[in-house]
């Protein structure tokens, strides 16, 4: 019985903490240039909207985006995002769709950069990973599945 | 506090990748601390700044969705002698840079 109660304690306080936390994602002394609604975005098409102003992206073959098929790790999965292929590359943002807050990051590039970014990402469960690429004011898109044996979300 | 970076260029016709190996914990504000039953409170890098001979050519922002000690490629117009610059700067409002010559 009491180790009932134990039971029920825990798990009480932890789905508190999970209320705190989520309060706590929207960070309330922020940088004026970070993105706060782009990476409070609970889903793609929402952070899509509040980086690009749009959710509308073409799928693109010019955008080789390299990811493992399966990460063993998702705390560190290896993403390449080779756009060099399209000329005015001017962002790449690379996106989790099934993790907490999609938006992963995102880069913006000045003339003197390629349309090119390497980087590792977490990722909590078996899901797509999205690069979108903005040039010449227009979306595109390239989607992979990533299948993740250990979740690298934690929890 | 300062964060440590770590970078490697080289310029090969008129293009340089770079690479940043960032000391960070990248703590996304979701890991549960088992011991106590709180989230560990966020810690990672927001912004992310890559420069050539001290103009901007890259700028990025980054969730705590990154890996931590995170690495990052990118690729510049710059050749062998040019100075490459990357500063970063996490929520807590730590800082670190790091400045390279290429190869």
């Amino acid at each position: 019985m009491k180790r009932r109660s134990f039971l029920k304690g825990t798990l009480a306080t932890s789905a508190t903490a999970v209320a705190v936390n989520a309060g706590l994602l929207i960070p309330t002394t922020v940088l004026a240039e970070w993105n706060t609604k782009a990476f409070g975005s609970k889903t793609t098409d929402d952070a899509l909207s509040s980086v690009f102003g749009s959710n509308s992206a073409t799928e693109s073959s010019d955008i080789k985006l390299k990811a493992p098929a399966i990460a063993e790790n998702g705390a560190v999965t290896p993403i390449t995002v080779d756009a060099t292929a399209i000329s005015g590359v001017e962002s790449i943002a690379i996106l989790g769709s099934k993790n907490p807050m999609p938006l992963v990051c995102e880069y913006t590039f000045a003339p003197a950069a390629l349309g090119f970014v390497s980087t590792r990402i977490k990722l909590g469960q078996t899901m797509n990973v999205v690069a979108i690429v903005k040039a010449d004011g227009k979306l595109l898109k390239a989607e992979q599945e990533v299948k993740v044996t250990i979740g690298g979300c934690g929890g | 506090m300062s964060i440590k970076i770590r970078m490697r260029g080289k310029s090969k016709s008129g293009v340089a990748e770079v690479k940043a190996l960032i000391k960070h914990p990248m703590e996304s504000g979701h890991r549960m601390d088992k011991k106590t039953g709180k989230p560990h409170p966020a810690k990672f890098i927001e912004t992310v700044e890559i420069s050539v001979n001290g103009t901007k050519a890259v700028d990025a922002q980054w969730s705590g969705f990154v890996s931590a000690n995170p690495y990052v490629s990118v690729k510049i117009k710059a050749n062998s002698g040019d100075e490459v610059a990357i500063s970063v700067v996490d929520n807590t409002g730590a800082k670190g840079s790091s400045t390279l010559k290429l190869k």
